[in-house]
């Protein structure tokens, strides 16, 4: 069952498409990812799907509901975590969460057990009574993504919750938005860390405005930068690498610092045969490591093909 | 159905209010804004910067040199409101020192008086420092009393002397002794209770704004009646304490007297506050900026409330455009209603057009400010 229907949805500022013509689905309990960077149009659509913000074309239902139509059926059934940084700082986490759970109509004791209860689950029990303002950037967001949930709504919408945040406590909040998931809550989370997208079960790539890739992560990658990533690393390797672009099986070289990425068709070439051709060139000792291709090759591939597209 | 949705919407004013009860714990300078500083500028303006003159320095030129215009020179000083500083020989050497600064006013009898006042028809020429404006009326109005009072004596039977124009018989009748105090509460009430509650409310909902919490709240099913409501709430409670605490300082500092209808009083409170809330709101909602909602504020409030009130320059001596744009001014009919109350003794028999007008700003006010204020983003 889709929870997040949405067809040919656009945005315009004035003159400006900030979403131009966007069409997904989002099933229920699962964990959609929308990448982009920045300026692409996330937010715009996430505010959009929020009823913060009237389409100017296109149709979204979030939770059944026509957002255009019904904006306030919508709000009641969703929890929104904003992008700019949205708790109250100079009042404790146990405010921010008794107030946000006020807003959605919670009151008296099955309130306070419920606050208790996700006190316990976001691991915020032992900074219940702290001014949250005081509190590290990495458990302001769980405050913030406990105040979003508090009312156990079916779909949650996070806006680059993990913006600023150190990678260990990104990790421990992915590990919350996967037990959220678990529990049958869809989450609709955008990011512009591509590590993390891999936590998705669908992604959803944006450049400009326009969704240009929407697919699993694996399929991605698949289609977008398909084979094996090299990376090499030797003396003289640039003056090598300009011959290595036109070779068969070759399928891109993208040089950075004192290295290089190549990726491979493994099916056409194989890893000891790159490395066999750069040491005759004269690229030694050689370095070189074999990974599997990542989202940021994806993106990086869609960002290109994207500019190139409109060359 | 009703009852229950009531009760929602209910819960969810009080969570607002209460959360804004919170902001305010958290940042007690808003308290010490509304309560102390009222008081405090209340007690500098009573004492220190009295409308109320007197020992008024007068210089003279007695060019008669007769017993009846002695006997004027010593009316003139008896009340201790003017002392005679200066005796010049000629009105040019009492006017030197008068620009001087040293006197306020030059009183010349001219040759002459004494015939004059026994035929009927004696002038005197009494020549006012126009610099300050509120001092220079003063002493018209004293000058012209105490010679009202002195010219019977003078002459007897004739009434050579001008009357009085009638100003000066009204403030002596509610305000018989032409006591700042009772004058300058009422319009101070009025101008502190505008700037902090317009100041309080532009800012605490700009700041929601600027925050991005204002988002935050759009995306929850609170609806923007009770985000008004539930953010107005406790400043009109700090108003309303501020109101009796101002009332409190003037009764018991100065004496102000409650004469009329408290109940009027306190409606005639509570509908001010509720524009001067409304009009901050207003603000906030259009420039969704802190500091800007401050500048706006403050200009918006303090301006008017202290210059098209009656506060400081009565209504009726303004010129005719601004004393037009005074009726847009809510701060001059609860300056009415308070002069009315407290000194006049007037009820809502009287007052009413002021309540109703008072009435008519809040309403149109929160219209404007809602009509704004739509829980989008766009
Ligand atoms: N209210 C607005 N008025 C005008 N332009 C806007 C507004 N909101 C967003 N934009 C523009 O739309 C584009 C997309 O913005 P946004 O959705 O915030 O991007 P993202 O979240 O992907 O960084 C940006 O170029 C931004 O400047
Ligand atoms: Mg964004």
């Amino acid at each position: 069952m889709n929870v997040i229907e949405v067809e040919h949805l656009s945005r315009r500022f004035g003159d400006f498409k900030a979403v131009d013509d966007v069409s997904f689905t989002v099933g229920a309990g699962e964990i959609f990812g929308y990448l982009g960077a920045n300026g692409a149009g996330k937010s715009t659509t996430i505010r959009m799907l929020c009823g913060l913000l009237q389409p100017s074309g296109g149709h979204a239902r979030v939770a059944g509901h026509d957002v255009a139509i019904a904006p306030e059926r919508v709000k009641a059934g969703i929890g929104y975590m904003s992008q700019r940084f949205s708790l109250y700082l100079d009042l404790t986490v146990r405010a921010n969460l008794e107030f946000f759970a006020a807003a959605y109509g919670g009151h008296g004791a099955t309130l306070r057990a419920a606050i208790d209860a996700m006190l316990e689950r976001m691991q915020l029990t032992s900074v219940r009574d702290a001014v949250t303002g005081a509190l590290p950037g990495g458990v302001q967001q769980r405050v913030a993504l406990a105040s979003a949930v508090m009312h156990r709504p079916r779909i949650v919408f996070l806006d680059e919750p993990t913006a600023g945040v150190d990678p260990l406590q990104r990790r421990s909040f992915w590990q919350l938005i996967r037990e959220l998931a678990a529990q049958g809550t869809t989450v609709f989370v955008t990011t512009h860390y591509m590590d993390e997208a891999e936590n998705c079960a669908r992604i959803g790539i944006m450049v400009d405005g326009r969704l240009v890739a929407l697919d699993t992560p694996e399929a991605l990658k698949r289609e977008h930068a398909p084979g094996r990533v090299l990376d090499v690393r030797g003396p003289g390797l640039a003056q090598a690498l300009d011959g290595l672009r036109g070779e068969p099986g070759v399928l891109d070289v993208s040089r950075f610092g004192s290295g290089a990425t190549v990726r491979v068709d493994p099916t056409r070439v194989e890893a000891q045969a790159v490395a066999r051709w750069l040491r005759a060139r004269g690229v030694e000792p050689l370095e070189m490591e074999e990974s599997a291709p990542t989202l940021d090759d994806v993106f990086l591939a869609l960002t290109a093909s994207a500019q190139r597209g409109e060359d | 159905m009703v009852a229950s949705t009531f009760g929602r919407s209910g819960g969810r004013i009080l969570a607002i209010a209460g959360k804004e009860v919170l902001h305010i714990r958290r940042d007690p300078r808003t308290l010490y804004l509304a309560l102390a500083m009222p008081v405090v500028m209340l007690v500098l303006f009573g004492f220190g910067i009295s409308f109320d003159v007197d020992h008024l320095e007068l210089a003279v030129v007695d060019q008669d040199g007769t017993w009846a215009s002695r006997e004027l020179v010593r009316q003139f000083t008896a009340s201790k409101e003017f002392v005679v500083s200066t005796e010049s020989p000629s009105p040019e050497q009492a006017l030197r020192d008068a620009r001087r600064g040293h006197v306020v006013a030059v009183l010349v009898l001219p040759k002459g008086f004494a015939r004059a006042v026994s035929s009927g028809g004696a002038q005197v020429q009494l020549l006012v420092d126009g610099a300050d404006g509120n001092t220079a009326t003063q002493v018209l109005a004293k000058a012209q009393a105490l010679i009202q009072v002195a010219s019977p004596r003078l002459a007897g039977e004739g009434a050579p002397l001008p009357a009085p124009p009638v100003e000066v018989r009204i403030r002596t009748l509610f305000n018989p002794g032409g006591r700042s105090a009772l004058f300058v509460v009422p319009g101070l009430a009025a101008y502190l209770l505008a700037i902090v509650a317009v100041l309080m409310t532009a800012l605490t909902v700009a700041r929601e704004w600027e925050r991005g919490s204002m988002e935050q709240l759009f995306a929850t099913p609170v609806g923007r009646m009770e985000i008004v409501v539930g953010k107005l709430l406790p400043y009109l409670c700090i108003g309303l304490a501020q109101v009796l605490l101002v009332l409190t300082a003037g009764a018991w500092v100065f004496s102000v007297p409650i004469r009329g209808s408290l109940p009027v009083l306190g409606l005639g409170a509570l509908l001010f506050l509720i524009g001067m809330l409304g009009q901050g709101l207003l603000i906030s909602v259009v420039t969704r900026n802190q500091v800007v909602a401050t500048q706006v504020a403050t200009l918006t409030s303090m301006l008017p409330s202290m210059l098209l009130s009656g506060f400081i320059f009565p209504i009726s001596n303004l010129p005719a455009p601004l004393r037009l744009l005074s009726t847009l001014i809510p701060a001059r009919y609860f300056v009415s209603v308070l002069r009315g109350v407290l000194l006049r003794g007037n009820g809502l028999e009287v007052l009413w057009p002021q309540l109703g007008a008072l009435a008519l700003f809040a309403l149109l006010i929160l219209a404007a400010a809602m009509a704004r204020f739509q829980r989008r983003l766009d």
